[in-house]
């Protein structure tokens, strides 16, 4: 099949037996792959109630149309499954090489079903598939197993790997990949680690067949071009994500102190510029990226190496926690990824937990002695241990900061700063309503990575609360979210800003069939409403509730900083999803109404 | 003409291994392609590119004569003329000759045919002339 | 005293289409904006001579200063 691997690859761990099966082409035609292969299997092999960290649930990990080709960007791939962290719907999207050498080894998905009796890694090599031993490695810092299988079989093999917090089942363990790549969010690692996957270690040598080569090279060059040609792509790949960090600060978007305020008085301690200066090494990408946002690092401090600390880590573990030095940031960054845990969940915990501390509502008996206040980068260190070994005050905080404020109470669950139990990533909205919004309504919780739409704020002005932000956000989440059911990376649109129309005759030219933006929107929107009714089957009671925000943003404004002052009135924050629910033709609580199902031609039995 | 590279701009990201398994065999395969990039992770932390610097030495011992030289100076295997006797590859001194019978019934190389440098979005790669050779 | 300054993005729209302007330097990147009728806020990025700078640097003679618009984030 013209752009597909041809094969969904299951694996039943509790027998140990590996099956292939073709990819149908009617999946790939409606769902077209990556986070819609995901849903699609989610739906209907996971049945309602699953326990995500039992042996009902799924790992569904998918390439895309887009991956492993001559397409700027083709380097992602999906992971899907009920979260740990939320008990609603995960998916993590995953940079580096590993969704090209999917389609090598010419498989779109590989499902992992079940539990396994004792610790194992899945070994691919073109059609050898096996289930191998994984006691050597097991108990072992997901950098340092990566690096010994790369010493062991060669660096043609990709490797995905969890560390010792997701073989903990710490709720929101990932799984990392390329010595810097993470499937970060929802804990994907800890449902790996669940079923005692250690690693997933993949080659394929065969090539992947195209519909239409000369429109496909014709399309793929143009596309490579208009990267190459973009204003601001020095930038850009000087810097990555961390060209945003000083406009955060400046605008009053960067979370501080547990999103007390949004600017931070020690910010330019981690600005990208200090970051550049201080520690970046190499500018590392992903599979066929011309604007490489990696920013691989060493510090003198500790002389670690790092790939990052991206963005959403210098927010959540620097600002947030009160850290101003960026080679504590990077430290904390590389413990995080060598123990196998989300920075971003990890920061916000923490940051909720000192400010716990600050309050006297913890004292040093719970935290086992360490001084938890912001600004103390040794705890941040210290924390992340005790999170990965479920230690002390670590084994509370191990369970996401919705669950450890229920279980503390006193009030705390007010700063717990997290949506449907994800917690929030690095834009402080106080004064922000279309990105409040967005993360009220984001499928996964918390996220930002659906609906960026802070900027859209800035611009418009980042009080009003008006039917075209919320068209905004909505037609983001239609938009954004595709790159990752194509397998390709948005960033070369978003940052570049490079023209969309592009991918079209590229998509067309490698499938076979012709789909423009609207029809690709379309299957956004069908998935949209699809995890939406996800979330509501395994959820009871699901509705307007799990969309609110944490309570700080309506009832706490930031009493320093740029947006001092400032907040959203609840009675915004309904109206912001009145608009929303009515936009989307969801009821007045949120659920998505038959005529509107109908209007997305979504099958009754996939959501019964 | 030849290719040049500056590894310390390289990103890993093998854009131009994929346009250059198009270029040489018509596949989307990059173990086909005709330059390496060997990743040095997690230290030092960068990555190492060769080329082929268009030497002449594989064509200088290959005893069918299937590699060839073209009008730019740039050598080539003639895939019909190769009979994978391997003679070529412990004589380049980049090694970036290629023979793997799992893969292709025939050698490959470098032919300097630069889409390798239209993707690559570092600058890392670059078309230019051979330097001169000392007799 | 003169300094370059190119606008990028979207912001070449708010001030009418130009994107190169020939100023006078000794300014910060803060005043030169709001000269142009521009929203500081609204630029993401300023870099000088290719090395990214605060609103708040002062312009030198000679210098080329970039704006960029904020694209479209994480």
């Amino acid at each position: 099949m013209n752009g597909y691997g041809g094969h969904i690859l299951r694996v039943n761990l509790a027998t140990g037996q590996v099956k292939k099966e073709p990819t149908p082409a009617d999946l790939a035609r409606d769902y077209l792959g990556g986070r819609g292969f995901g849903i699609y299997f989610l739906l209907k092999e996971v049945p309602k109630g699953a326990d995500p960290l039992g042996p009902e649930n799924k790992l569904i990990i998918s390439s895309g149309p887009l991956s492993g080709l001559l397409v700027a960007g083709g380097g992602k791939c999906d992971w899907t499954c009920k979260a740990p962290l939320t008990g609603g719907y995960a998916s993590a999207s995953m940079g580096g090489h590993f969704t090209a050498e999917l389609k090598y080894a010419g498989l779109d998905s590989i499902i992992l079903e079940g539990i396994s009796p004792k610790p194992v890694y899945l070994f691919i090599d073109d059609d050898k598939i096996e289930l191998r031993d994984a006691s050597e490695y097991w108990g072992k810092g997901s950098m340092t197993v990566e690096k010994m299988m790369k010493d062991k079989f060669g660096e043609e093999f990709q490797i995905a790997v969890i560390g010792p917090a997701g073989e903990n089942m710490v709720s929101f363990a990932h799984i990392n990949h390329d010595f810097g790549r993470q499937a970060g969010r929802g804990g994907v690692g800890a449902v790996m680690g669940s079923k005692k996957v250690k690693a997933i270690v993949v080659r394929g040598t065969k090539s992947v067949p195209v519909a239409d080569m000369e429109a496909y090279r014709k399309a793929g060059m143009a596309l490579y071009k208009a990267c190459k040609d973009a204003e601001g792509l020095q930038e850009w790949t000087r810097y990555g994500t961390t060209i945003v960090t000083s406009w955060c600060n400046e605008v009053g978007a960067l979370p501080t102190r547990n999103f007390s305020a949004g600017s931070f008085e020690g910010a330019q301690g981690i600005y990208g510029q200090t970051m550049r200066e201080k520690i970046v090494i190499t500018d590392k990408g992903c599979f066929g990226c011309p604007c490489p946002c990696g920013k691989y690092s060493k510090t003198k401090k500790y002389n670690s190496y790092v790939e990052g600390p991206e963005y959403e880590t210098i927010g959540l573990l620097g600002s947030n926690v009160g850290i101003d030095d960026i080679e504590a940031v990077a430290q904390a960054n590389l413990l995080c990824d060598e123990m196998g845990i989300d920075t971003i969940s990890a920061g916000n915990v923490i940051a909720w937990a000192m400010e716990c501390y600050e309050k006297g509502i913890f004292t040093k008996q719970d935290t086992g002695g360490i001084e938890l206040k912001f600004g103390n980068a040794d705890a941040v260190f210290k924390m992340i241990e005790m999170i990965t070994k479920k230690e002390g005050l670590g084994a509370l905080l191990a369970d996401g900061v919705k669950k450890a404020s229920q279980e503390i109470g006193k009030g705390t669950e007010k700063f717990a700063i997290q949506v449907k139990g994800m917690e929030q990533s690095a834009y402080q909205t106080h004064n922000a309503t279309a990105m409040l919004l967005a993360y009220m309504t984001c499928d996964v919780g918390a996220h930002h990575n659906r609906a960026w739409a802070i900027t859209y704020d800035i611009q418009v002005g980042r009080d009003k609360v008006v039917p075209e932000k919320v068209a905004r956000v909505i037609w983001l989440q239609h938009f954004r979210p595709m790159f990752d059911v194509l397998g390709a990376c948005r960033l070369q649109w978003v940052e570049l800003g490079i023209d969309r129309d592009l991918y079209v005759p590229l998509l067309e030219a490698i499938t076979g069939i012709h789909r423009t933006w609207e029809d690709i929107e379309k299957v956004g929107e069908r998935i949209w409403n699809l995890t939406r009714l996800y979330w509501a089957r395994e959820n009871a009671g699901f509705g307007r509730a799990w969309d609110m925000p944490a309570p700080r943003f309506y009832e706490e404004p930031p009493t320093s900083g740029v947006t001092k002052g400032q907040y959203t009135k609840l009675e915004d924050v309904n109206k912001l999803l009145d608009m929303y629910y009515e936009q989307r033709g969801w009821d007045s609580n949120g659920l998505p109404k038959p005529e509107t199902l109908e209007k997305l031609g979504i099958p009754q039995e996939l959501v019964a | 003409m030849r290719l040049y590279v500056d590894s310390s701009r390289c990103s890993g990201c093998n854009a131009c291994r994929v346009a250059c398994s198009l270029s040489v065999f018509g596949e989307n395969n990059p173990k086909k392609a005709s330059l390496v990039i060997e990743p040095h992770f997690p230290a030092p932390g960068v990555y190492k590119v060769r080329v082929c610097t268009q030497c002449g030495d594989c064509a200088a011992v290959c005893p069918t004569e299937a590699i060839k030289q073209d009008a730019q100076g740039a050598y080539y295997v003639e895939f019909s003329e190769c009979n994978l006797c391997e003679a070529c590859v412990p004589e380049c001194p980049e090694e970036v000759m290629f023979v793997r019978p799992e893969l292709a019934d025939t050698a490959w190389k470098c032919t300097a045919c630069g889409d390798c440098v239209a993707v690559c979005g570092t600058s890392a790669l670059w078309l230019g002339e051979k330097e001169a050779v000392a007799a | 005293m003169s300094a370059i300054f190119r606008l990028s993005g979207s912001l070449k729209d708010v001030v009418g289409g130009k994107d190169e302007y020939i100023i006078e330097a000794g300014h910060t990147v803060r005043e030169q904006l709001l000269a142009l009728g521009i929203v500081p806020e609204t630029v993401a990025m300023v870099s000088v001579n290719g090395a990214m700078e605060t609103k708040d640097y002062v312009i030198q003679d000679g210098d080329t200063v970039r704006v960029l618009a904020v694209v479209g984030g994480g």
